[in-house]
């Protein structure tokens, strides 16, 4: 197709060739696409899809949600409310460079601690950075909207009462598991099991689709204690007000219900408020009231007196001779020579000398089964978490030395519930019934550990501890007539007994007539001129009682007492 | 598209022809735009949520491209071919000026380590896509203009290619891989279909050929890094990260796909799902179906540009023709290429889809080259030499 000048003209037939060529490459090109993605979204599916799931599947908890606390009436204790953590992905975060001071200081944290947390897990996706904020701070941090910053919402526990629950209820960890106290004891009721989902996440873990309930969550159970809130504040106000009259190194309060074994009061000095963590001191968080052991003094001799009647061998009028003697190389005396007394005046005036005698005319075992029979020597059935079993030896190890301080409360240790369980079982009439926590519906068998008749003369002997001739007159409540005994009890030191540091405890029934409550109040190291458990002790007991009779419309037993003056005063 | 500016330009030039409109490529070239607003807005959401944005911010931008990327279409159709033709030394220095201006400092903006951008006032203009289609045009022009050498010699088609390969440097100098690659192979077509001799052809092929022979040798490394695409699965966390991504956002579309917007791969596993992999995102909200209406929309504008291209041949209308091939050519491979990487038949490298990515000079570009193409439509069919109705009703 040459023209005549040698120009070469345009081949339109080669033209026409060549571009179908190109058409019929890119055809085939096109084909080639297709197939690939027949094969990509037909045939491979199978393995794209596990490839997929490995990436978007995961499984989330379902966070059950954990069981309030009530008192017995549905008072709130304790109950879990929605607070948000702060986390962040840490290279997302890290990535946007000043992200870290910002959030440093909005979550008001050490900027050098988060920058140092931050860039040593750089590998991971998740890192908390600030547990449980509060509202004010998750709006600063929201507000900074900084990439890599997340919140999870999360639920903590929170204590309405605060300090007068305190050591009763414990509390929790930041993942809501009981640490100590009543949420520890009850865990398991309180606690739901978590359930399990199957979730789609984005390309940053955030969740965008719930796919299936693989294990629906049980929800914790809301657990109705036996405490009353009012008697709780009752003691908690009375004691704190001893602590600080007296300067009180701790102290103890604990008000039983005689017919079910029910706590309804338990309080400690010094107190902790469990919503604030930021005071740890372990001290602090101790329940003395169950974890702590003491040697009872005075109040522990009404058991043994018990143990002397239902002997048959005594009787509430049987007189002993009071004066000084020597067991071993033991010297026992009271302040001033009683002279012979009977059993009444040996309790009422505390007489050591006549508890000795009466203890040592009687079979050791046999006050050592009347002791344990109390409760004494073995951990009660509270559940609480590291409740002390007190210490009682065997009574063949007893040498007559023993018998005489034990009879007076040295050489046996007790936990303030133990000895308020006692005190209860003596109001029972001598039937022993369990302490719980739990609140009680309906009457609560338990066991006869004592003859009825021996614990109404024993009763009958408490009541005169507390006239105005008695120890623990200032133990006296109007309207009723209270059964009790002071103690105070010389604090073991490294080598002996010290002489200035004491114990002043009163333990008691009320009413006399027909007991409804068992009342312990322990007071440790009172500073101030009066350290005797009359004088420490018993007001607090008489304020308590006063005040939960009153609130739990127990009618009184004791008007005849009462002088018109003394029951208007008493708002009568 | 409004055709009144076209419509007023040819009155105004004496002539009372009505405009020959190639209606199966404008509707080809609709129903691609239309697809790709709908998936860049799709893909692009979690891309705004990521950049603060709010979250029609992509699509706004992308609509503010097509409006007037459509009114430049429509000027460009108005341009007779025989102009292109004068203006031809122009266009090979206006796109050497560009590729060479992007690579200075302080003009060229760099994003991501590519110098790729130049700034100016408000608007990011990419000046390879337009370099690109302006080389395409002058290779063109310049393989009718140098019939005789270019049939005759091996000098005329050596002289083209290293107008190619100088453009190929300064493109590999930004860098731009494919952007290149996509340039040298549309300018070699070109070259092919004019008539170039089969024996420089092959031996163009075989060169090219024995570079990535001698790239295997000398460098097994990175001969290897480029071909890990083969399997990604291997080091799915790493170098096979966006192509394994990419493949389960194909994969998970099955026949019909998950339904528009459902994507998950878009939600920050696929980078840039709406530009380089907004295909991906079709693929997985519309399945099989979509990747088979997307790829037929390519392949009736490359069969019908190539169409065109014969009957202008036939009609002795050797540079419509050229032009038309190059068009095709290029817009199949630009496709097809990125349709590629995005099922893992080809190693990852920047190239953007034509009509559907994100991307304003792209899409500026692509609109008026698709108005040359229509020019060249309605040239050939008012010529009265082809078989196309000056009517311009489709066939």
């Amino acid at each position: 197709m040459r023209r005549r000048d040698g120009e070469i003209e345009f081949d339109a037939l080669q033209f026409r060739g060549r571009a179908r060529f190109l058409a019929a490459a890119l055809t085939v090109v096109s084909l080639v696409l297709v197939g690939r993605a027949v094969q990509l979204q037909v045939l491979d599916r199978e393995f794209i899809e596990r490839q997929a799931d490995k990436r978007h599947a995961r499984t989330a908890p379902i966070i059950a949600h954990r069981g309030a606390i009530q008192d017995r009436f549905g008072e709130p204790l304790a109950a879990s409310s929605p607070v948000e953590s702060v986390w962040v992905n840490p290279p997302e975060f890290a990535e946007a460079g000043e992200g870290i001071p910002k959030l440093a200081r909005a979550l008001g944290i050490n900027r050098q601690w988060l920058e140092q947390r931050v860039t040593s897990n750089l590998d991971r996706e998740f890192l908390y950075v600030e547990r449980h904020v509060d509202p004010v701070r998750k709006e600063a941090v929201r507000k900074l909207t900084l990439p890599g910053v997340y919140f999870q919402r999360e639920y903590k526990r929170f204590y309405p009462n605060a300090e007068v629950t305190g050591h009763l209820l414990g509390f929790t960890s930041l993942d809501e598991e009981g640490q100590e106290g009543l949420e520890l004891a009850f865990d398991r009721t309180l606690k739901g099991v978590n359930g399990e989902k199957r979730v789609l996440q984005d390309g940053r873990g955030r969740v965008i689709q719930n796919v299936e309930v693989v294990q629906a969550p049980s929800q914790g159970q809301d657990l109705v204690t036996s405490i009353d809130l009012r008697v709780q504040y009752l003691a908690y106000r009375e004691l704190k007000a001893a602590m600080r009259q007296h300067r009180a190194r701790a102290g103890t309060v604990i008000v039983l219900d005689v017919a079910t074994g029910e706590v309804l009061a338990m309080v400690n000095q010094p107190a902790f408020n469990p919503n604030d963590r930021g005071q740890y001191e372990v001290a602090r968080y101790r329940n003395r009231a169950v974890t702590d052991i003491f040697e009872p003094g005075s109040s522990i001799k009404p058991f043994v007196v018990a143990a002397a009647l239902a002997s048959g061998r005594y009787r509430a009028n049987t007189t002993i001779d009071a004066t000084p003697f020597r067991v071993g190389t033991l010297t026992v005396r009271d302040k001033h020579d009683l002279g012979t007394i009977d059993v009444g005046q040996v309790l009422a005036r505390s007489s050591n000398v006549g508890m000795a005698k009466i203890a040592l005319s009687l079979d050791r075992s046999h006050i050592h089964s009347t002791l344990r029979a109390l409760g004494f020597g073995e951990v009660t059935a509270s559940g609480f978490p590291g409740e002390s079993a007190g210490l009682l030896t065997g009574a063949g190890t007893w040498r007559p030395v023993n018998v005489a301080t034990i009879s007076y409360g040295y050489g046996l240790s007790v936990t303030p519930l133990q000895l308020a369980q006692a005190y209860a079982t003596i109001g029972a009439f001598g039937v022993h019934r369990p302490v719980t926590f739990r609140r009680v519906d309906g009457p609560v068998a338990g066991e006869r550990v004592l003859p009825a008749s021996v614990a109404r003369d024993l009763i009958g002997l408490l009541e005169e501890a507390v006239t105005p001739a008695g120890t623990g007159s200032k133990a006296a409540v109007a309207g009723y007539r209270v059964a009790g005994k002071t103690g105070t009890a010389w604090k073991a030191v490294s080598g002996g007994y010290s002489t200035d540091r004491y114990l002043s405890v009163f333990a008691g029934v009320v009413p006399a007539t027909a007991p409804r409550l068992a009342v312990v109040v322990m007071v440790d190291e009172p500073q101030g001129s009066l350290y005797y458990g009359g004088d420490v002790a018993a007001p607090v007991f008489s304020a308590v009682t006063s005040g939960a009779l009153r609130l739990m419309t127990v009618a009184p037993d004791d008007l005849a007492r009462v002088t018109p003056l003394a029951a208007a005063e008493e708002g009568l | 598209m409004s055709m009144s500016a076209a419509l007023q330009f040819s009155r105004s030039a004496g002539r009372q022809q009505r405009l020959a409109i190639d209606a199966v490529i404008v509707t080809a070239v609709f129903g691609l735009l239309l697809v790709g607003l709908v998936m860049v807005t799709s893909a692009s959401l979690t891309v705004s949520e990521r950049n603060g944005v709010e979250p029609f911010f992509y699509f706004q931008r992308q609509f503010l491209s097509v409006v007037p990327g459509c009114t430049l279409a429509t000027a460009v159709l108005a341009v007779p071919i025989a102009a292109w033709r004068r203006l031809a030394p122009w266009l090979l220095i206006a796109s050497c000026a560009l590729l060479v201006i992007v690579l200075v400092p302080g003009i060229g903006h760099e994003v991501n380590g590519s110098r790729r951008w130049i700034r100016l006032g408000p608007l990011n203009l990419q000046p390879s896509e337009l370099a690109r289609w302006l080389l395409v045009t002058y290779i063109a022009i310049f393989a009718v203009r140098h019939q005789t050498e270019l049939r005759a010699s091996a000098q005329g088609f050596w002289k083209p290619l290293a107008v190619l390969g100088l453009a190929a440097v300064l493109l590999l100098a930004e860098p731009d891989f494919g952007a290149a690659v996509v340039l040298c192979v549309t300018g070699t077509a070109v070259l092919f279909v004019a008539g170039a001799r089969m024996r420089d052809f092959l031996l163009v092929c075989g060169v090219g050929a024995a570079g990535v022979a001698a790239l295997a040798v000398l460098s097994p490394y990175r001969l290897k890094r480029i071909l890990a695409f083969l399997d990604p699965w291997s080091d799915p966390f790493d170098s096979g990260f966006q192509l394994t991504q990419s493949l389960i956002a194909v994969g998970r579309g099955e026949w019909f796909g998950v339904g528009l917007g459902s994507s998950i791969q878009k939600l920050f596993y696929l980078p840039e799902a709406h530009t380089d992999f907004v295909f991906a995102v079709l693929a997985e909200e519309f399945g099989l179906v979509g990747v088979l209406v997307v790829v037929l929309g390519f392949l009736v504008i490359v069969l019908r540009s190539l169409r065109l291209s014969r009957l202008a041949a036939d009609a002795g209308m050797p540079l419509h023709a050229c032009l038309a091939a190059g068009f095709g050519v290029w817009i199949g491979l630009q496709a097809f290429l990125n349709i590629g990487v995005n099922l893992g038949l080809l190693p990852t490298k920047g190239l953007t889809l034509p009509l559907l990515s994100y991307g304003r000079s792209s899409m500026l570009v692509t609109l008026a080259w698709v108005g040359m193409l229509l020019r060249v439509h309605h040239e050939v069919a008012v010529s009265g030499k082809s078989a196309l109705p000056p009517e311009g009703r489709a066939q």
